[in-house]
């Protein structure tokens, strides 16, 4: 379902803009350019002309596209929001995944909804992503601090290092808290003792 | 405890609402507040029009034209309370100054003189066939447009022909100051600041220097929710004006200051916030300051009652600038978005409003609500 649109996507995000970027692809748009101008962004669109224009909502550049509205001598045609108002459930679905679009007018809506419909997934994907790193990163900080606890205890209890975990697991338990709590705790109080 | 979820861009005159969140305003009205800060005046149009938000702050003409369906989108928007009146200033960047002041012998004064030193800037740039000079605003419908264009046409110059108007959100202002992409722009508070902080230009005049008491942002509560829940607009406008009162208080502006200043709101240096709310700001590189009490008010007296010849005003300036015809009907309904009679009710403040032009342009015509054919004709 491929299309002869000329697309441009507006994100300072570079690795949000190459996954949706990838996705327009995968689904046979071939003429896709990424955007990542801050300063001169109406120049930059108004050379390039697209179709359909994808920027992302944490964009303060939305308000530099609401001009194109206003100023049809600095764009050549005029641009118009993809949904028509009553379609608030694609409005909605767009905003939520924290994405917008803007296109030419008189263009067919069907073949504009299926980009949109691949920015919201591109959108929500990248946010799964996103959360999937933090997480990620916060189990790796944790083990170290539960590493760094387990070797205090080793060295202050003479513990061998399964009995350390063993005791932080059973604190934790009876503390009703987690084993990373009990393990920063014990750190701190190490720091303080040192 | 019913909480209202509230739209905010992170600006100075947003000062009011964090109050009302932060400072124990809502709650002493029986509801909370969650804000929410938004980096677009687009996404606040958006998400009160989804219903994503309760209310928000909102750039008067915006409301209005958003109300009158001349964007793209038509939905009824009213305005119950005014956020603030005034609070705007235009920077140049130190080049420009520099040849405004070559082209008169010496730094102008006031925003006259200002207006016709640039003029004589750009005709020696179009002698020269030297691109157009650009200058920033912040949004189509913005009262920044609007004072630009009147301090513009001060100098005898066309707005729309003899320089390039262009949207730039406020974060990238002083940036495009810089990279030589701007000359000069109109914004909010505290972005002027930051430019003349960062050594990137001076201000050329205050907002308050080309309309006494210009309109700016107000509240933006959509039809439907005024319509279903009027109480609790009633206790929200009770909410802000306490708050509006704290905050005109000079006071308290060492608090209000740290408020905004912190990282959950705008998130910019407290002293260039403070100097902002004590009116009395840096204007240039060498560290030069200029007070006016008027520079942004944020409460005291009928500030926040929403006066609708000041819809009025602004639909005229839409007008002036080409945004729409003019039309009776259109003119009427854009007084009708600004709702006193609801800031009455609610605060059962019985206010007399300051007679005469409620705007008190700078070297124009005054505006009377009764002729507002008459005050564009003073234009042309």
């Amino acid at each position: 379902m491929g299309s002869g649109f000329k697309i441009a996507i507006v994100d300072e995000n570079p690795v949000r803009a190459a996954i949706l970027e990838e996705g327009l692809l995968e689904a046979g748009h071939r003429n896709v350019t990424r955007v990542s101008e801050r300063t001169n962004l109406l120049a930059r669109l108004t050379l390039l002309d697209p179709d359909v224009i994808l920027i992302a909502l944490e964009n303060p550049s939305r308000d530099v596209l609401e001009q194109m509205f206003q100023v049809s001598r600095v764009v050549r045609r005029p641009v118009a929001m993809f949904v028509e108002q009553s379609d608030t459930a694609s409005i909605e679905a767009a905003i939520d995944a924290g994405v917008s679009a803007y296109v030419v007018d008189g263009l067919t809506k069907e073949r504009v909804k299926h980009v949109v419909d691949i920015s919201i997934m591109r959108f929500k994907a990248f946010s799964r992503l996103k959360d999937e790193l933090t997480e990620a990163k916060v189990a790796l900080q944790e083990r170290k601090v539960i590493d760094r606890a387990k070797g205090i205890l080793m060295r202050a209890k003479n513990l061998q290092e399964e009995e350390a975990y063993a005791l932080l697991r059973k604190t934790a338990m009876n503390e009703k808290r987690r084993i990373a709590d009990i393990a920063q705790s014990i750190i701190t109080a190490a720091d303080v003792f040192k | 405890m019913k909480c209202l979820r509230i739209g905010y861009v992170p600006l100075s005159d947003a000062a009011v609402l964090i109050a009302a969140a932060s400072r124990g305003f809502a709650e002493a009205e029986g509801f909370a507040i969650e804000l929410v800060r938004e980096v677009s005046w687009a996404n606040i149009r958006d998400k009160l029009i989804l219903g994503q938000f309760d209310a928000a702050h909102m750039l008067a003409p915006f409301a209005i034209a958003t109300t009158l369906g001349l964007g793209h989108l038509r939905v009824p928007l009213i305005a119950p309370f005014a956020l603030n009146l005034n609070g705007n200033a235009i920077t140049i960047s130190n080049l420009l100054q520099m040849q405004m002041a070559d082209e008169l012998g010496r730094t102008p004064e006031g925003p006259l003189e200002g207006a016709k030193a640039l003029a004589s800037v750009i005709r020696r740039r179009t002698a020269e066939q030297q691109e157009p000079l650009a200058f920033g605003i912040v949004f189509p419908f913005s009262t920044h447009a609007y004072l630009l264009r009147h301090w513009l046409r001060l100098g005898a110059i066309d707005p729309e022909r003899d320089v390039n108007l262009v949207v730039v959100p406020p974060p990238y202002m002083a940036e495009s100051l810089r990279t030589g992409l701007l000359h000069g722009f109109c914004v909010g508070s505290p972005w002027n600041s930051l430019a003349v902080d960062a050594k990137l230009g001076c201000i050329a005049a205050f907002g308050v220097d080309i309309a006494e008491r210009a309109p700016e942002k107000i509240l933006a509560v959509p039809k439907a929710v005024s319509e279903r829940d009027p109480d609790l607009v009633s206790r929200l406008i009770r909410a802000l004006r306490a708050a509006a009162r704290w905050c005109a208080d000079g006071k308290n502006h060492a608090d209000l200051a740290r408020l905004l200043a912190s990282r959950e709101h705008l998130g910019l240096p407290e002293h260039i916030i403070r100097d902002v709310l004590d009116g009395n700001l840096c204007v240039g590189a060498g560290g030069q300051r200029r007070a006016h009490a008027a520079f942004l008010l944020l409460g005291g007296d009928t500030t926040n009652r929403p006066d609708p010849r000041h819809a009025k005003w602004l639909y005229a300036e839409m007008v002036r600038a080409g945004q729409t015809p003019f039309s009776d009907e259109a003119y009427h309904a854009a007084a009708a978005v600004y709702t006193p009679q609801l800031y009455d009710e609610a605060t059962r403040e019985t206010a007399t409003m300051p007679p005469g032009d409620p705007v008190a342009l700078s070297m124009g015509p005054a505006f009377s609500e009764h002729d507002p054919r008459g005050y564009l004709a003073a234009f042309r």
